[in-house]
């Protein structure tokens, strides 16, 4: 990371990849997270392509009363998971700031994905 | 999560709480602090003022994330709410011997914690 | 070394630019299932970025009658190969 040279290294990196409602990936991603987290270890999230949609403001239950993730997600820092990371690439796409989004993600750049990867013991993608 | 199971139900007042499998209730907004003392009474305890407030917190932790928090979580919670002093494992030990978490989710009418064993 | 598996077609899909944009230098690329149409010689060109490190599973190739199609650049393995390629690496990635 070229801001972050204090960024220590995780137990665990979780990519989120998948949209919330669409399907079940986003959630399933944060449970694993979640289960981690409450077994002590350091857990990191990175919001990747469509996941970083996961964090934009104003969300709401779906269609039949299915729960959002929202609250799950404002959840994560009881969990003392406090580090998450978006994809520059994703805000992009998306045409997304990181300081509209919930939780002030970082910002992570394309250059430094592989970085951030090799930084932690474990990486799962959902 | 929650089970929609009722295996039992708990009579308070005139009021039929429904118990899902592990006991805990399967309808959220069938609690009340009667619901509450009947349970614990169940498992041969009185409830002090200091299970009362872990109670509370556990209460405003689910309407504020949907989901009963794991240990690590509700200590935290606990500590935030409560004071430090009471946000240590230790002290929700003590009130809630074994497993502290599922045992004061299930008094305050919460489903049973997900993300812990 | 990190090996990252991809599962799903260039054609359709943009998975494989994530896994391509989580890739370290000495990191390698196995395409498997539907994934395996990135070694046509058509499709070939999305992982020009890193040549030398892009594998494909024989057996999915195989069955879809591509093996013969394969791109010169792709190296095809087969089970024990993608065993090998698993052993190798400090960590497997999958992109789906």
């Amino acid at each position: 990371m070229h801001h972050d040279h204090d960024t220590p290294a995780g137990d665990l990196l979780v990519i989120l990849r998948h949209a919330p409602h669409g399907s079940g990936w986003l959630r399933e991603g944060l449970d694993v997270a979640l289960v981690a987290a409450a077994f002590g270890g350091d857990v990191s999230l990175l919001f990747m392509g469509e996941g970083v949609t996961a964090l934009v403001e104003d969300q709401a239950a779906g269609a039949l009363d299915q729960k959002g993730t929202a609250p799950t997600l404002r959840m994560l820092e009881m969990y003392d998971i406090d580090t998450l990371w978006v994809e520059a690439e994703a805000l992009a796409r998306f045409g997304l700031s990181a300081d509209e989004l919930m939780l002030a993600p970082r910002v992570l750049q394309a250059e430094d994905s592989a970085e951030l990867i090799r930084r932690h013991a474990r990486v799962l993608t959902f | 999560m929650a089970s929609s199971e009722i295996t039992r139900h708990l009579c308070v007042a005139d009021a039929r709480v429904g118990l899902d499998p592990e006991g805990y209730l399967v309808d959220i907004g069938q609690w009340s602090p009667a619901v509450a003392e009947a349970l614990a009474s169940e498992e041969g305890v009185i409830l002090e003022a200091e299970h009362w407030e872990v109670l509370e917190v556990l209460r405003a932790f689910y309407a504020e994330y949907e989901m009963a928090p794991a240990m690590r979580p509700l200590v935290k919670a606990v500590g935030r709410d409560l004071g430090p002093d009471k946000g240590r494992s230790m002290h929700l030990m003590r009130l809630f011997p074994g497993s502290p978490a599922k045992r004061a989710a299930r008094l305050a009418g919460l489903p049973k914690p997900t993300h812990c064993l | 070394m990190n090996l990252h598996i991809v599962n799903r077609s260039p054609a359709s899909y943009r998975v494989h630019e994530q896994a391509l944009a989580a890739m370290g230098p000495e990191d390698r690329l196995l395409l498997i299932e539907d994934g395996v149409q990135g070694a046509l010689p058509a499709l070939v060109r999305h992982f020009e970025a890193i040549p030398g490190r892009l594998f494909a599973q024989r057996e999915d190739l195989e069955s879809r009658g591509l093996l013969g199609r394969c791109d010169g650049e792709v190296q095809v393995v087969d089970v024990e190969g993608f065993v090998q390629l698993t052993e190798q690496a400090e960590q497997t990635l999958s992109w789906y």
